[in-house]
């Protein structure tokens, strides 16, 4: 009963007469309102317009100031001098900059295999366990940075007795491994579940499988997400304030206490001396453009490799 | 299904190799955890609750109530927040939707790119920079505007709470654009035709499909900008002034828990020490509530639409404009 005269409706719904008596309505409908919602529309993007200026105003502002405080600090020195005291003409931050080659790459060195290995399991496992892990190293990566720097302090500073750069590389792997496992793991999935099955069925040892089918099909995403998050780490300062610490000298043993970029820029930026204000602007021009220039390399290499793929 | 016949087959090495990962994972999650709660008990059990209700944090008298870093904290994340939504979301609108694309493609790199700027810049920037501005020029002409003035009372001293609010905001920006406008692209077109077909102008179009259509996207860029803000430290407390009192305007200085982090940190023993990294379990606790809000209302939208990946989108920047 019921049945019959819902067909019966949606019969009289989709007769020609009905169909072409809604078009008019919605016509007359759009009509009458058209003044209407073009005025509410131009306001819309003219507020949209407002807040890219509002949004481009301090950007630019902040980069412009940078380059352009940051140049007149550009030297030969900056590159090959170690810091010098207040009062001291000169001087340079080579110290910071070999520092921060050293903790990020020891920090790359802990975070992308691990993480690699994480990523793995959640893509072989399916279930809680996958799922879990899976949440964690989503909320992980939003855990602040400041708290990662106590725990590798608790952790590594505390029981050696002394601050060293591998306990800032061991906090600086903790903030990269979340951001690792799930760039890994998106890059993985891209990869066709039949080629998966195409090398498990040559008979193929399930690792094999991996590291000639999987990893290479992902390789352009792997590269990507790695080198971004690399690219993260090295800007980060408070995961080093306690554990690397600083240092006015040239350290190169990563047990010892060691300088970083981040860190040159604070403690030369919160000197009332404009030369070492200088300093700290040139270096933070220094920093943005390493990171900016593995963030570019890291998108093209996934655009060439995607490319040129076989 | 294949996961299954491919677990019998495994390779030792193989299968070693994936659990110990997840198990070095697993076990660094559970240590950062309690190695900072075991170290803050002594702290909150000293202080109890008023740890976190008491706005009292003076260490000579061994009185350690966080109630005034919170406050401030929530009121630089806010006011941040305040900012940078409507800003961001209307540059992704504008950005996908209303700029020629001639224009869009090399703002939205410019923009994505901008992502990356280390906080530190952007804190000595606001230090060097924005300070004198503020204490100068912005602060008494806030102060100016009648009723909303109130906000802005006391004495201008460019370090501030709206300070820090201003340099949060340019901090999280770009990352809240890059994301909020790969969510906008990410609608079907099919989606926005429907409501063309309706008689829909450009504007109703991005109204009635585009934002509903991209709402798990732009709550998870919120998200994450609303952690990024609640845990910064080092910038903000180097424009935060640093008060430790409850704030009478916009205008006063204030400590938020990430900056009270730096600055007590290094000084503190014994008891003090326990009572800062009881600061960062408090801390720890905000943004995991944060990120766990977001992650679980993403999640429930998720598995409500068809056709989503079970495992849901990444939530970095990096990863999602990559």
């Amino acid at each position: 009963m019921t049945g019959d005269s819902a067909t019966a409706a949606a019969s009289d719904l989709l007769s020609p007469e009905a169909i072409l008596h809604r078009r008019a309505v919605v016509r007359q409908a759009s009509r009458d309102t058209l003044r209407r919602r073009r005025i509410a529309g131009d306001a819309a993007r003219l507020a949209c317009g407002l807040a890219v200026l509002v949004a481009l105003v301090p950007l630019v502002a902040l980069i412009g100031y940078t380059v352009s405080r940051g140049v007149k600090g550009l030297s030969v020195d900056l590159f090959t001098q170690l810091p010098v005291p207040e009062g001291v003409p000169g001087g340079g931050v080579y110290n910071a900059i070999i520092g921060t080659l050293i903790i990020v790459g020891l920090a790359a060195l802990m975070a992308i295999p691990v993480g690699l290995a994480v990523a793995l399991f959640l893509i072989e496992r399916r279930g809680k366990v996958a799922a879990t892990i899976r949440f964690t190293a989503d909320v992980m990566s939003g855990i602040p940075s400041i708290a990662i720097g106590v725990f590798a302090y608790a952790l590594i500073v505390v029981p050696s007795g002394h601050y060293s750069g591998l306990a800032g590389s061991f906090a600086l792997a903790v903030l990269m491994l979340p951001i690792v496992v799930r760039a890994d793991e998106v890059a993985m999935r891209t990869v066709p579940d039949d080629l998966w099955d195409a090398g498990r069925a040559l008979g193929v040892r399930p690792s094999r499988v991996v590291r000639s089918v999987v990893l290479r099909g992902a390789a352009p995403g792997l590269v990507t997400g790695n080198l971004l998050a690399v690219a993260r780490a090295v800007g980060e300062t408070a995961p080093l304030l306690f554990t690397a610490l600083g240092s006015q000298l040239l350290e190169t043993n990563p047990l010892h206490p060691m300088d970083a970029m981040p860190l040159s820029i604070l403690s030369n930026g919160t000197q009332f001396e404009p030369n070492l204000q200088t300093t700290a602007w040139a270096t933070a021009l220094v920093l943005l453009a390493f990171i900016l220039i593995l963030s570019i390399v890291a998108r093209s290499i996934a655009a060439y490799m995607t490319r040129h793929a076989r | 299904m294949s996961a299954r016949v491919q677990r019998r087959r495994t390779t030792p090495l193989y299968a070693l190799a994936r659990w110990g990962g997840a198990l070095v994972f697993v076990a660094l999650v559970v240590a950062l955890v309690v190695s900072l709660v075991w170290q803050a008990a002594p702290a909150f059990r000293h202080s109890g609750f008023s740890f976190i209700f008491s706005g009292t944090w003076s260490p000579d008298q061994g009185e350690f109530g966080a109630g005034v870093f919170i406050v401030d904290t929530l009121i630089t994340t806010g006011v941040a927040l305040l900012i940078a939504i409507p800003v961001g979301i209307g540059t992704a609108a504008a950005l996908s939707e209303f700029l020629p694309r001639r224009l869009a493609g090399p703002l939205s790199i410019a923009i994505d790119l901008l992502a990356a700027v280390p906080s530190i810049v952007v804190g000595l920037w606001g230090l060097l920079v924005l300070i004198p501005i503020f204490n100068r020029h912005v602060g008494p002409a806030l102060a100016g505007i009648p009723l909303v003035g109130r906000l802005f009372g006391g004495p201008s001293l460019g370090t501030s709470l709206l300070l820090a609010s201003v340099v949060l905001a340019v901090m999280i920006l770009p990352t809240l654009i890059a994301l909020t406008r790969t969510a906008f692209q990410g609608v079907s077109v099919a989606d926005r035709e429907a409501a063309i077909a309706l008689g829909g102008t450009r504007w109703q179009v991005v109204r009635w499909s585009v934002i509903p259509g991209a709402r798990s996207g732009i709550q998870a860029a919120v998200t994450l900008a609303t952690g990024r803000a609640l845990g910064e430290a080092i910038a903000v407390s180097l424009v935060i002034g640093g008060g430790v009192t409850l704030p009478h305007s916009l205008l006063a200085n204030g400590t938020t828990l990430g900056s009270a982090v730096v600055n007590f940190f290094a000084g503190a023993a014994g008891i003090q020490r326990s009572a800062v990294i009881g600061l960062v379990v408090v801390l720890l606790a905000f943004t995991a509530l944060a990120n766990i809000g977001g992650q679980y209302l993403l999640r429930s939208r998720a598995s409500k639409a068809p056709g989503h990946e079970e495992f849901g989108p990444a939530l970095d920047p990096g990863v999602v404009t990559a």
